[in-house]
């Protein structure tokens, strides 16, 4: 198979061969057929041939010569124009060499609610461990009758179950408790992503293994060098845990934990546990590093959050966003704004959309197939005000609310920091109430887009302090 | 029609069947939308939850040949019947995986160590990461910050009211609950480029050098650099913030405790809407002050763009080793770790063996602490260049 720099240098050999068109007066002439055509008062039969497309004017040279035989790319790859649509990781969420790390999803770019898997989130405790799944075993043993191992074929011949869920790291948005950090959707909202998943639910295997009363509790663990092992109660994974190989029609992606990972739909992606090799049962929890001294949420009364399962109900709006401004927009222009909403509690039943920044809210609309734990589509019809600006002359906020059928809706920034149902002179009067702001984890406030006066979109927090 | 199918498996007893007549109802009814299950049979984690029933979980339809009804109160699991895949566990086999340590000390091994000990080990194999003490860096956790009972006191730092405050210190003294989670993690996990490889001995020293530069005591002896650890010591250690964590999830009330503490959603910073109850929709903001970024962080790899173009040809830049090494080395050959770039005298008792040695042990890693090529992703070729500057 050829790498994808090799295609990119062909395709730009390509381009380069070709003489004909002058790339950035060509650009110039498009620029300037759309302000004319956006202006639509003007009848086609006025335009003169000077302002023709060469684009149109002229053959490209796809539709001239051979294109590639079937025989190349046979597994396919992103056309070369799209390689900007990609995973980006930054130094301030790595170790030093980037083994312990994250790398995140560009939402901004996503259509639909699935995401493809080279784009899907990557986070790992030691680095991708790449197994050989003729080498991988599955143990499952403590309080069980029979404790057993399985080999991956073995495993596959569970009933199978499909089911279509996002999975989101409890640190997305979680740089962002004291202010804003990110001019950016990628990186304020992308340490999620969603997939359909295969697999089998846990139950299934368990059901003739003879699962002891006593057993309150499972440990999973990672077959990384981290181990990476998390403790899940016994009743989630008797109504929808997972084990999973399939996402989105192929084999598990080595960074989702190939060849099997664990899915809890709806909880912390940490809990999801990759290249899983062993499941344990036991009467009490085990108090795994990565359920203490992390994915922990310090309150300001000096307790932690453990055992944080579900990511609470969360959206935000995606178009626009800081990376897919206004600018080509203009005033009269009727736009879609649309925008993902999930929850990790439930299904969403309604998104509440805000252009002062979540002060009085309208109706948006859900769109799509509606899922339980899973990205949700919603929609709203604008037509652009002169200057980006609302009626009161200040520049427009985006801001999106959702709500889901457990009867959860997102909280606005001071709402989460300082509690519900607090006033503004009793802020931080009792450290019972709200999360503060050292949390980390599970930060599902409301996300603001400020609108310039030339349509940029920039990220803003309505907040007290 | 999949939300229209939810609302019927989940809903009927609590909306009204006009409602469910279509979509664009339902969504008008939105705020009734509670299916009500999460009253029934409350969620652990404080959402709702989706039966099997009428052979269907939510929207997704079953195969009946495998699925009824279930109702976990009841411990109903929904499953007609089980499979015998798989084989049996050998004893050895449980043995060889089954090895996690809990807080009551089920797991943990026999074995013993010194501070001293484990200082000298820490050195070698943890420092190049973790820091001079714990202090960490480089984007690794610090381990310690100082005496661990008055670092718990920081954990009340919040700077909710105050943005430049000086916040809480979340270190292995002033915040891990237990100290088997610290065993079983640095005798399974660490040292990060290559784990599994300390025995329960070497463990157990490194242990006591974590509490030895947390300034802990256990049973009222202070741990200093003579102190040995023994899985009897090990089992009177308690870490100061052992109950610094809600809800308590131990015992056989800790499951309750938990399904309890979600149930609202004050605990965990959340809004839950009584039924019928409308979100706010009109002023409902106490604030109208507006914080924008403050240049942000934006050292984002690759730099962000959503340009449709075709990638820019990378020219053929020179490798700078200097650079290289500024970059991947320096944090443990210039602080004292490891020989620096350019020390002849401290370079000559690692080319004993000959330049070619040196190069194989930077490429594949030490025991000593050496990461395989300092951590870094420079190919083959590069990273020799790296090491010929470095003994030059």
């Amino acid at each position: 198979m050829k790498s994808h720099k090799q295609i990119l240098k062909n395709s730009s050999d390509v381009i380069q061969t070709d003489g004909k068109i002058d790339r950035r007066a060509f650009f110039r002439k498009t620029g300037a057929i759309s302000a004319i055509a956006a202006a639509s008062v003007v009848a086609p039969s006025v335009l003169q041939a000077s302002q023709d497309d060469p684009n149109i004017m002229h053959h490209p040279q796809w539709g001239q010569i051979w294109g590639d035989p079937v025989s190349e790319n046979l597994y396919g790859l992103p056309s070369a124009y799209e390689h900007n649509n990609t995973r980006r990781y930054t130094k301030l969420l790595a170790s030093g060499n980037y083994r312990a790390a994250i790398a995140v999803t560009p939402i901004h770019e996503s259509e639909g609610i699935i995401t493809p898997n080279g784009l899907f989130f990557s986070r790992s405790h030691g680095g991708t461990a790449h197994i050989d799944p003729n080498k991988w075993r599955l143990m499952i043993n403590g309080l069980v009758e029979k404790p057993i191992v399985l080999t991956l074929e073995q495993l596959k011949r569970y009933p199978r179950v499909t089911r279509t869920h996002f999975i989101e790291c409890p640190a997305n948005g979680g740089q962002e408790w004291r202010r804003p950090q990110y001019n950016s959707l990628q990186f304020a909202k992308g340490f999620m992503s969603c997939a359909e998943w295969t697999g089998v639910y846990i139950k299934t295997i368990l059901k003739d293994l003879g699962l002891k009363p006593t057993a309150k509790w499972m440990l999973a663990e990672g077959s990384d060098n981290s181990e990476m092992g998390r403790s899940v109660p016994v009743e989630k994974v008797l109504d929808d845990a997972m084990l999973v190989w399939g996402q989105n029609g192929e084999a598990l992606r080595p960074e989702q934990g190939y060849p099997v990972r664990l899915l809890l739909p709806g909880w912390e992606g940490n809990l999801c546990v990759k290249w899983v090799k062993r499941l344990e049962f036991s009467d009490e929890p085990w108090y795994a590093k990565e359920e203490t001294s992390k994915y922990t949420a310090l309150k300001p009364n000096g307790k932690a959050v453990q055992h944080f399962y579900a990511n609470e109900v969360n959206s935000t709006v995606v178009i626009p966003s800081p990376e897919k401004p206004w600018t080509s927009i203009k005033e009269g222009d009727e736009v879609e704004i649309e925008g993902l909403a999930w929850s990790g509690m439930g299904t969403i039943t309604r998104v509440d959309l805000s252009f002062d920044g979540g002060n009085n809210y309208v109706k948006a609309n859900l769109k799509g197939l509606i899922l339980p734990k899973c990205w949700t589509r919603w929609s709203y019809m604008y037509t652009i005000p002169k200057g980006f600006k609302n009626k009161d002359g200040k520049q427009i906020i985006l801001t999106s609310r959702a709500m889901d059928d457990a009867g959860f809706v997102q909280p606005s920034v001071d709402q989460e920091i300082f509690g519900y149902g607090v006033a503004k002179e009793d802020y931080g009067k009792d450290k019972d109430k709200g999360m503060g702001v050292e949390s980390v984890y599970h930060r599902n406030a409301i996300e603001s887009w400020e609108v310039s006066e030339n349509g940029e979109v920039n990220h803003v927090q309505i907040r007290t302090i | 029609m999949f939300k229209l199918e939810l609302y019927k498996t989940l809903a009927a007893t609590l909306l009204a069947t006009t409602m469910l007549t279509g979509i664009a109802q339902a969504q008008e009814s939105d705020t009734a939308a509670y299916n009500g299950l999460w009253n029934a049979k409350k969620d652990i984690s404080g959402g709702v939850h989706y039966p099997f029933k009428d052979g269907k979980t939510g929207p997704y339809v079953l195969n009946p040949q495998v699925y009824e009804d279930s109702d976990i109160s009841k411990g109903k699991d929904g499953l007609k019947k089980g499979f015998n895949n798989g084989r049996l566990a050998t004893s050895n086999e449980l043995q060889a995986w089954d090895k996690d340590i809990r807080p009551d000390g089920i797991g943990l091994p026999e074995g013993s160590g010194y501070v001293d000990e484990g200082e000298a080990l820490y050195e070698a194999k943890c420092m190049s990461c973790h820091g001079d003490f714990g202090s960490g860096g480089g984007g690794y956790p610090a381990l310690a910050a100082g005496k661990a009972k008055e670092i718990k006191r920081m954990l009340k730092n919040n700077r909710w009211l105050n943005p430049t405050a000086e916040g809480p210190t979340r270190v292995i003294g002033s915040y891990w609950p237990y100290a088997s989670t610290l065993f079983w993690y640095i005798r399974d996990a660490m040292p990060h480029p290559k784990s599994k490889v300390l025995s329960n001995d070497e463990t157990y020293s490194l242990v006591a050098y974590m509490l030895y530069i947390n300034n802990m005591k256990v049973k009222g002896e202070i741990v200093n650099e003579t102190f040995k650890l023994d899985r009897e010591k090990f089992l009177q250690i308690e870490m100061p913030n052992k109950n610094g964590f809600i809800p308590y999830i131990d015992g056989s009330d800790g499951i309750e405790n938990i399904r309890t503490f979600f149930q609202n959603a004050q605990n965990f910073g959340g809004i839950r809407l009584a039924k019928g109850e409308e979100p706010c929709m009109q002023n409902c903001q106490q604030t109208d002050n507006i914080v924008r970024l403050n240049g942000g962080i934006t050292d984002f790899e690759p730099a962000m763009s959503v340009e449709r173009n075709l990638p820019q040809k990378v020219e053929a830049v020179s490798f700078d080793p200097k650079a290289a090494y500024d970059n991947n080395c320096a944090m443990c050959h210039e602080t004292g770790v490891a020989p620096p770039a350019g020390n002849k005298v401290k370079w000559t008792p690692y080319l004993k063996k000959g330049l070619a040695a040196v190069l194989q042990s930077a490429i594949n890693g030490t025991e000593n602490g050496m990461p395989p090529k300092g951590g870094s992703s420079l190919s083959d070729d590069e990273f020799k260049q790296v090491v010929e500057f470095m003994v030059k």
